[in-house]
C-alpha cells in the first residue's frame, strides 16, 4: 500500500533533466504543493504529540518521579497486587469466553443463510454504541440485590453485582463485538468452498473446523482477541458501576482511581504505567500482525 | 409458504453455533438492556421526563452532548487530515505516528484520564504554560478583533464585546473536550484511511488533465469519495464521546451544573441507591445512542447506494 505514497518516485512522472530549468521545484499534478504537504504533516504530528505522546510520557514520568524503588514498592502493596490479580483473572475468563462466542457467531453468520441476519449483526454490534456506564446500570438492574433474580442469587450464595461474576458480565458486554467483527469479514471473504471440500472428502464437522477453518482465521482471531484483551483489562465505567467500589471487587483501573483520589500519585501512576506498558505491547503485536499477516486480516486492517 | 427461517445447508454445527450465539447474546446483551427498558416502561414517559427535567440532569445531558459534538467535529477534521497524511505522504516517523493513532483504543481510559489531568492541570506542564503564557497572549491578540467589532457595535447600541479564552483547561469544560477528543481520535482516521488507499490515482490524473487545480480536485473529486467514511467515523466518535466516563471524570472537576457529565450522574444516582433516577437517565442516554446507531446505518446505506462500497 505504501507504494501509493506520494513520496515514492516510481509513481511520479520524472522531470526530464536539462529540459526544465526549474526541475528541483517540479510538482506532479497529483501532489499537493510542498508547503501544504508539510503543513498537514506538522498539524498531524503536533496534535498527536499533544494528545497521545505527551500523556504516555507523563504516565511513566509521574510513576518514576520518586525513582524506580518507590514505583516498584507501590506495585507490591497489598491493594495493588490484589487489583493486578483480579484484572488478570477477569481477562483470563473474558477472553476465552469471547473467543468461543466470536467463533460461534461468525460461523453461524457466515456458513448459514437465515432470515434476520442483518438484525443479528446489529445486535452483536450494539454494545459499541451503549455507554459502558449504562451497560453496568443494566446489569445492576437485572441482577442487583433489589431484583427478584438478584435476591434469589444472593440468598443462594451466588451474588453477581458487587462481585466477580458482575465484573465478568460487564466486561463481556463491553468487549462483546470485538472477535466476531474481526472474523466475519474474513470468513465471508474466504467463502465456504474449502469446508465443503473437506466435508465431501469425509471429514467430520470438528475436524473440518480444526484443520480447515481455524488455520484460515487464526490471525484474525488473534487480532480480535488482542483488542478484546486490551479492553477487558482497561474497562472502567461498566466495571465501576457493578463493583460498587468494594475492596474485594477492585480491578486495576478502579484501584488507579482510588490511589489517585487518595493523593497517592506514585502508586496511581505506577499502576497506570503497568497498564500503559500492556497497551504498548498490544500496539506492538497489532502492528506486527498488520504488517506480517495482513492478507489474513479483514480488509480494513490492512495496509497501514 | 414464505421463505424458510434457515436455509438447508450441508455445513455442520448449525445447532451448536446458533445456540452459543443466541444464548450469550440473550444473557449478556438482550436481558440486561431489556431490564433497563422494562424499568423505564414501568414509570412511563412522564416519569422519565420528570427526572430528566430537573436542572442538574438536563444540564449534564446537554453538557455531555455539546462537548461530545465539539470533540467529534474536531476529530472529523483532524481525522481526515491524519488519514491523508498517513496514507499519502512518506516522511520520517510516519510509522510511529500511524501506530500512535491506535493508542486511545489500547490505553485504558482511567490511565488516559489521570495522564491528561497531570499534563493539563494548572500546575501541569501544558496547563501551566496555558495559564501563564498562552492564554494571556491569546487574550491580548483577541483584543484586536474585539476593538474592531466594537468600533461598529458600540455606536449601534450593542454592549462592548470582550473576547477571552478560558483561563484553565483541566477542571473546566476545555478539559472535558480534550479527554473526549482523545478517546474518539482513532475513529475517523481509521475509517477514512482504507478508503484513501482504494482511490485510484487515475481519477486524480484525469481531473488534473482536464484542467482542475489540485485544490479543486481535492474538494470536488477526493472529498466526495471520503465523505461517507468520514461521517461514519464522526458518528462513531460522537457515540463514544457521549457515553465516555473513565477519562472525563478525572479531568472534568465534576462540579454540579457546570462540569458534571451525564454518565457521572448515573453513577452518583446508583451510589445513592436511587435506581429509578439512574434508570431514567440511562434510558435517555440509551435513546440517544440508538438514534445515533440509526444515523450510522442510514449513512452506510446511503453511501453504498452512492458509491457502491463503504
Amino acid at each position: 500500500m505504501s507504494d501509493f505514497a506520494a513520496g515514492s518516485p516510481a509513481n511520479r512522472p520524472q522531470p526530464q533533466p536539462g529540459i526544465n530549468p526549474n526541475e528541483a521545484r517540479f510538482q506532479a499534478p497529483t501532489d499537493e504543493p510542498l508547503l501544504l504537504r508539510w503543513s498537514l504533516i506538522a498539524i498531524a504530528a503536533f496534535f498527536l504529540i499533544l494528545l497521545v505522546f505527551a500523556p504516555l510520557t507523563a504516565v511513566f514520568a509521574e510513576a518514576l518521579s520518586k525513582g524506580w524503588g518507590a514505583a516498584v514498592k507501590s506495585l507490591q502493596s497489598r491493594e495493588a497486587i490484589s487489583a493486578i490479580k483480579l484484572t488478570l483473572l477477569v481477562a483470563a475468563i473474558v477472553v476465552p469466553l469471547n473467543a468461543v462466542f466470536g467463533i460461534a457467531a461468525a460461523w453461524f453468520i457466515t456458513k448459514f443463510d437465515f432470515r434476520g441476519k442483518a438484525f443479528l449483526i446489529t445486535l452483536i454490534d450494539l454494545p459499541f454504541s451503549v455507554s459502558p456506564v449504562v451497560a453496568g446500570l443494566c446489569i445492576v438492574l437485572l441482577f442487583g440485590a433489589n431484583t427478584a433474580i438478584g435476591a434469589w442469587l444472593v440468598a443462594n450464595g451466588f451474588p453477581i453485582v458487587f462481585a466477580l461474576p458482575g465484573i465478568v458480565l460487564a466486561t463481556v458486554f463491553v468487549t462483546f463485538p470485538f472477535v466476531a467483527r474481526e472474523l466475519i469479514p474474513v470468513m465471508i471473504e474466504q467463502g465456504r468452498a474449502e469446508e465443503e471440500a473437506a466435508l465431501t472428502l469425509g471429514a467430520s464437522g470438528w475436524r473440518t473446523f480444526f484443520t480447515v477453518t481455524l488455520p484460515n482465521i487464526r490471525w484474525a482471531l488473534l487480532y480480535g482477541l488482542l483488542l478484546c484483551n486490551a479492553r477487558a483489562m482497561g474497562e472502567f465505567g461498566a466495571v465501576a458501576v457493578v463493583s460498587g467500589k468494594r475492596e474485594s471487587a477492585t480491578t486495576m483501573p478502579l484501584r488507579i482511581e482510588m490511589f489517585y483520589n487518595e493523593y497517592l500519585s506514585v502508586a496511581a501512576f505506577s499502576l497506570a504505567g503497568l497498564l500503559a506498558f500492556f497497551a504498548l505491547l498490544t500496539l506492538l503485536l497489532k502492528t506486527w500482525l498488520e504488517s506480517r499477516h495482513a492478507d489474513a486480516l479483514s480488509a480494513s486492517r490492512r495496509g497501514h | 409458504m414464505g421463505r424458510p427461517l434457515v436455509h438447508r445447508s450441508p455445513m455442520p454445527g448449525l445447532g451448536l453455533s446458533a445456540g452459543i450465539t443466541l444464548t450469550m447474546l440473550s444473557l449478556v446483551v438482550i436481558l440486561p438492556i431489556g431490564a433497563l427498558v422494562l424499568q423505564g416502561a414501568s414509570f412511563g414517559i412522564a416519569g422519565i421526563w420528570d427526572t430528566i427535567h430537573r436542572e442538574r440532569v438536563w444540564k449534564a445531558l446537554f453538557l455531555s452532548f455539546r462537548i461530545s459534538l465539539y470533540a467529534a467535529l474536531f476529530n472529523l477534521v483532524f481525522g481526515v487530515i491524519l488519514a491523508w497524511v498517513l496514507a499519502r505522504y512518506s516522511f520520517p516517523g510516519r510509522r510511529i505516528l500511524d501506530a500512535a493513532v491506535d493508542l486511545p483504543f489500547a490505553l485504558p481510559t482511567a490511565v488516559a484520564g489521570i495522564a491528561l489531568t497531570a499534563l493539563y492541570a494548572p500546575n501541569g506542564l501544558f496547563g501551566a504554560a496555558w495559564k501563564d503564557h498562552i492564554a494571556p497572549a491569546l487574550n491580548i491578540a483577541l483584543e484586536v478583533p474585539a476593538y474592531i467589532l466594537n468600533l461598529v457595535a458600540v455606536p449601534l447600541g450593542f454592549e462592548a464585546f470582550v473576547f477571552e479564552v478560558p483561563p484553565r483547561i483541566a477542571y473546566a469544560t476545555p478539559g472535558i473536550f480534550i479527554a473526549l477528543v482523545f478517546v474518539g481520535l482513532p475513529f475517523v482516521a481509521r475509517t477514512v484511511q482504507p478508503v484513501i488507499h482504494e482511490i485510484e490515482r487515475e481519477v486524480e490524473e484525469a481531473s488534473a488533465t482536464l484542467g482542475a487545480s489540485r485544490y479543486y480536485t481535492l474538494a470536488r473529486v477526493i472529498w466526495p469519495m471520503l465523505m461517507p467514511a468520514a461521517l461514519t467515523g464522526f458518528a462513531l466518535s460522537l457515540a463514544r464521546a457521549v457515553g465516555e466516563y473513565g477519562s472525563v471524570i478525572f479531568i472534568a472537576g465534576n462540579k454540579p451544573l457546570l462540569t458534571e457529565i451525564a454518565p457521572l450522574l448515573v453513577v452518583i444516582q446508583l451510589e445513592q441507591f436511587n435506581y429509578d433516577n439512574a434508570a431514567a437517565i440511562g434510558i435517555a442516554m440509551l435513546v440517544i445512542s440508538f438514534a445515533m446507531l440509526l444515523v450510522i446505518n442510514l449513512i452506510q446505506v446511503w453511501s453504498r447506494r452512492r458509491i457502491g462500497y463503504v
